[in-house]
């Protein structure tokens, strides 16, 4: 194996991309990544925050404590992980990363891994999605994306701009991915609109050091408040409205064991519109 | 695929195959165990060692793609948190000591005077399965003895 470290875009080479590496060793070792070219990026993704850009190479710590970052995402990094792993990991790493689906991480041939079956809906998924869950049951982890889908980030990478939501993709039986990010495509700055005010607010199992049962981030500019969903979908999950769910529960199909998700993204929901003030 | 590694002040060459952790590296290569494996996946925070100040997890830190200064335990004998944790009596069994120390050093040095809701947040990362929390926390909240 070798480990390339180039210092700009134009010597980028195919291999696996690692920045802080929290996702992608594990991710190697468990064989679920492989390659024999390792590509560290860290040469060339910008890092620190420049008013309203941040440096896809910032980390989750830095980002915890700078005043000039929206309070949704300063806490959204703050309940991320643990101390080290927010040192190490960086905002664009985070938004990549991958399920915590025991199926998945453990390789079984599910819909992710290219096979014909959600092991998680017929098996244990008491961690699982509530929404968009019938091809594949997987939770997206991150509370960082849902905290930047609230707050309406733009990405861009080495090859374009766009919402932060087109980067996602609910894997269906033409496209497994559950990112638009194409081959040798790295993201390198996070562009965040002002917002009036924001909040993330986290449900899960310890009070530390551990992923979002459900996140809850919501964000007001010019009147409008988004919401957005950390753990309920394969993918950060927007709520089309801030009413989206008071009307009662057709929003959410969850599966047998992830029933309770359901009045706990509630209550989250209306905690966060009522922090907004 | 040759790479220098800067240990507790001294300079070594890594030999271990692209791919290595920097915990292999430390406790095989360079003998200096005081950094301990346990669950080799970034959860537990045993293998906590500072790079240039900052505590991270040198079993998910590849080795080759060090940039800094790594300070393990070894390099933190004489600090007084070594003391204040003997003082508490905030071992039991000791295999997360290590990692408590160093991720604790590092706190104190950004925040000599840390609360106990700082100290808690801060030492999240280190878990100890005998359950020596409270007395962790008063180790550093009297670190300066």
């Amino acid at each position: 194996m070798e480990l390339l470290r180039p210092s700009n875009v134009d010597q980028l080479d195919e291999g696996v991309y690692i920045h802080g590496g929290t996702e992608v060793v594990p991710l190697l070792r468990d064989g679920i990544l492989s390659g024999e070219r390792l590509v560290d990026i860290r040469g060339l993704v910008p890092r620190g925050v420049r008013d309203a850009t941040i440096g896809a190479g910032t980390t989750l710590a830095e980002l915890e404590v700078d005043p000039q970052i929206p309070a949704a995402l300063r806490e959204a990094c703050r309940l991320a992980a643990s101390p080290q792993l927010r040192n190490m990991g960086s905002i664009g790493g985070n938004l990549l990363q991958a399920t915590r689906c025991w199926y998945w991480r453990l390789k079984y041939p599910c819909r992710l891994h290219g096979g014909d079956t959600c092991f998680a809906r017929e098996g244990e998924h008491r961690e699982h999605a509530i929404v968009a869950n019938d091809f594949c049951a997987s939770a997206h982890p991150s509370d960082v994306a849902a905290a930047l889908l609230a707050l309406d980030a733009r990405v861009r990478t080495s090859q374009r701009e766009l919402p932060l939501a087109e980067l996602y993709h609910v894997p269906d039986e033409a496209d497994r991915n559950v990112t638009r990010l194409a081959a040798g495509e790295v993201i390198l700055e996070l562009e965040l609109p002002p917002v009036e005010a924001s909040v993330y607010l986290k449900a899960m199992d310890r009070k530390k050091w551990s992923f979002p049962q459900v996140g809850v981030a919501a964000a007001r500019a010019g009147g409008e408040t988004r919401i957005a969903l950390a753990g309920v979908a394969p993918v950060p999950w927007l709520l089309e409205s801030a009413d989206a769910l008071a009307s009662g529960d057709e929003w959410a199909t969850p599966l047998p064991r992830t029933e309770w998700k359901v009045p706990v993204a509630r209550a989250l929901v209306r905690r966060a519109v009522a922090a907004l003030g | 695929m040759a790479s220098e590694l800067i240990v507790n002040g001294h300079t070594y060459e890594v030999r271990a195959p692209v791919g290595a952790s920097l915990a292999h590296v430390l406790r095989e290569e360079l003998g200096l165990t005081g950094t301990k494996i346990a669950c080799n996946e970034g959860h537990c925070g045993a293998c906590t060692v500072q790079i240039d100040g900052v505590p991270a997890l040198s079993c998910i830190t590849l080795a080759h793609a060090v940039r800094g200064e790594v300070t393990t335990i070894e390099g933190l004998r004489d600090h007084p948190l070594v003391d204040a944790f003997v003082k508490a009596d905030a071992v039991q069994c000791g295999f997360c000591t290590p990692g408590q120390v160093v991720s604790a050093a590092a706190l104190v040095a950004a925040n000599p005077e840390p609360t106990s809701e700082e100290i808690r947040h801060h030492m999240a990362g280190n878990i100890c399965r005998c359950g020596t929390y409270p007395r962790i926390e008063e180790a550093i909240l009297h670190w300066r003895g």
